[in-house]
């Protein structure tokens, strides 16, 4: 039982670190890098919109051919994302929690590159510097998304975190991401993911090591039940030398026209989300989380403020546990800042934390 | 046999008087994993009620002019 949910603690820490580059990698399509000298601007047809240069207008598939009856062209069920999506919208509601001093530099240094230097001020972690580098590959697949991906960075003691994505073929995407401790690697994980008209599924391989017997693999399945509903499921496979397990867990969301609500249930606990946009301005998250394990449960309420036209993001949240949050963001325009500062109260321990981040660039 | 009268006339009220000491104990023990759990669904719906009623206001809109 100590194995088992060590080995689930073990897989939702690669989780975690998963989504985190991957939120990563998306940041840096959307960050601002210099253009290569002589870009041509790429003119669209008359009447469409010219395309900055450095960019692809992406390519419009041919019409269908007439006579070939209507509903053989293809599902009417749209794709349902993948697995670890589904709780994701409400999870970006609430603010990170900040300690210490952040300054991270980050330059661009062509579309394809960048890289990032970040040092850390830290009373509870280990103070650092970090080098990252990012790289976008050329086979562009949409309008905001190019392949092969890959990222890294090390510190200052030499760990370092990496992690390549490509996609093999319209709907087939790998993945592979190592976590070194120093000269010590800690995790090691492959992933394939098939996107198919109306299902997503994907396989997992966590730390396979063939000499020990051991490794984790977690398969996903998601399907689409309508446009608005779709459901799946979870298995985790672990194994050790004397002793194996599996875990299952259902999942069902439910997307309305502003609100996604998704449910998860399974061996470890129930886990459920709650999404709302009440308008450009305001999103909303509630969450709950239970697990039978442990005994223990909580719930989360969050907020999201965005005023594009005052450059700032504020983000609150207030739990069960008496936790009491907020990171406020604001870009100090004319000059490539931003400036974040976090704050955290436990009110039943009486504990308090702080924090703030400078981004340059 | 009046003692036995007034206990078996008083059975009732003091049934529900220990019904509700009992709900209080269940309702204010935080070391209870069922009566926490209630507690949080609870929260949670009205986490969804809040946000989906309470959430319509519009921030950047004009001041009212009176």
């Amino acid at each position: 039982r100590k194995s088992e949910t060590l080995h689930y603690v073990c897989y939702s820490i690669l989780r975690l670190v998963w989504l985190h580059k991957t939120d990563g990698y998306l940041s840096v399509l959307a960050a601002s890098s210099p253009p290569p000298p002589g870009s041509v601007v790429v003119q669209g047809a008359p009447g469409l919109v010219s395309v900055p240069p450095g960019f692809s207008m992406p390519s419009v598939p041919p019409p269908s051919v007439p006579g070939q009856p209507a509903g053989e062209t293809g599902s009417p069920l749209p794709n349902p994302g993948t697995y670890e999506e589904c709780h994701r919208k409400c999870k970006e509601v609430f603010p990170i929690q900040m300690e210490g001093v952040r300054l991270v530099v980050n330059k661009g240094l062509s579309n394809h590159f960048q890289v990032s230097h970040t040092v850390t001020l830290s009373t509870l972690a280990e103070s650092g510097y970090r080098f990252g580098a990012t790289y976008v590959g050329t086979q562009q697949t949409g309008p905001a998304e190019s392949f092969p991906v890959m990222v890294g960075d090390m510190d200052n003691t030499g760990s370092l975190n990496a992690q390549v994505i490509h996609q093999l073929t319209s709907a087939v995407r790998s993945k592979i991401a190592i976590q070194t401790q120093q000269h010590k690697f800690v995790n090691w994980q492959c992933d394939m993911e098939y996107r198919g008209d109306d299902f997503t599924s994907a396989v997992t391989l966590g730390n396979p090591d063939v000499l020990l017997g051991s490794g984790i693999i977690v398969a996903h399945y998601l399907q689409s039940i309508s446009p608005a509903l779709a459901l799946g499921g979870e298995l985790v496979y672990h194994r050790r030398p004397g002793e194996e397990g599996a875990v299952t867990s259902l999942m069902g969301r439910y997307t309305g026209n502003n609100y996604v609500a998704t449910l998860t249930l399974g061996g470890a606990g129930a886990h459920a989300t709650y999404y709302h946009r009440a308008n450009d301005q305001l999103q909303l998250g509630v969450e709950f989380e239970g697990s039978m394990r442990t005994q223990e449960t909580a719930v989360s309420f969050g907020y999201q403020l965005d005023l594009p036209k005052a450059n700032l993001l504020f983000k609150g949240s207030v739990d069960s546990n008496w936790v009491v949050g907020a990171v406020l963001e604001k870009k100090l325009l004319p000059l490539p800042l931003s400036l974040a500062l976090g704050a955290f109260l436990n009110q039943k321990k009486n504990k308090f934390q702080c924090g703030f981040n400078v981004t340059v660039g | 046999m009046s003692a036995a009268g007034k206990k078996a006339i008083g059975a009732p009220g003091y049934g529900v008087v220990e019904w509700i000491s009992t709900a209080c104990r269940f309702a204010t023990d935080r070391n209870d994993f069922r009566r926490n759990l209630l507690v949080n669904l609870g929260l949670f719906a009205a986490g969804v009620w809040v946000a989906r009623n309470l959430s319509d206001f519009d921030l950047m809109s004009p001041q009212p002019i009176i």
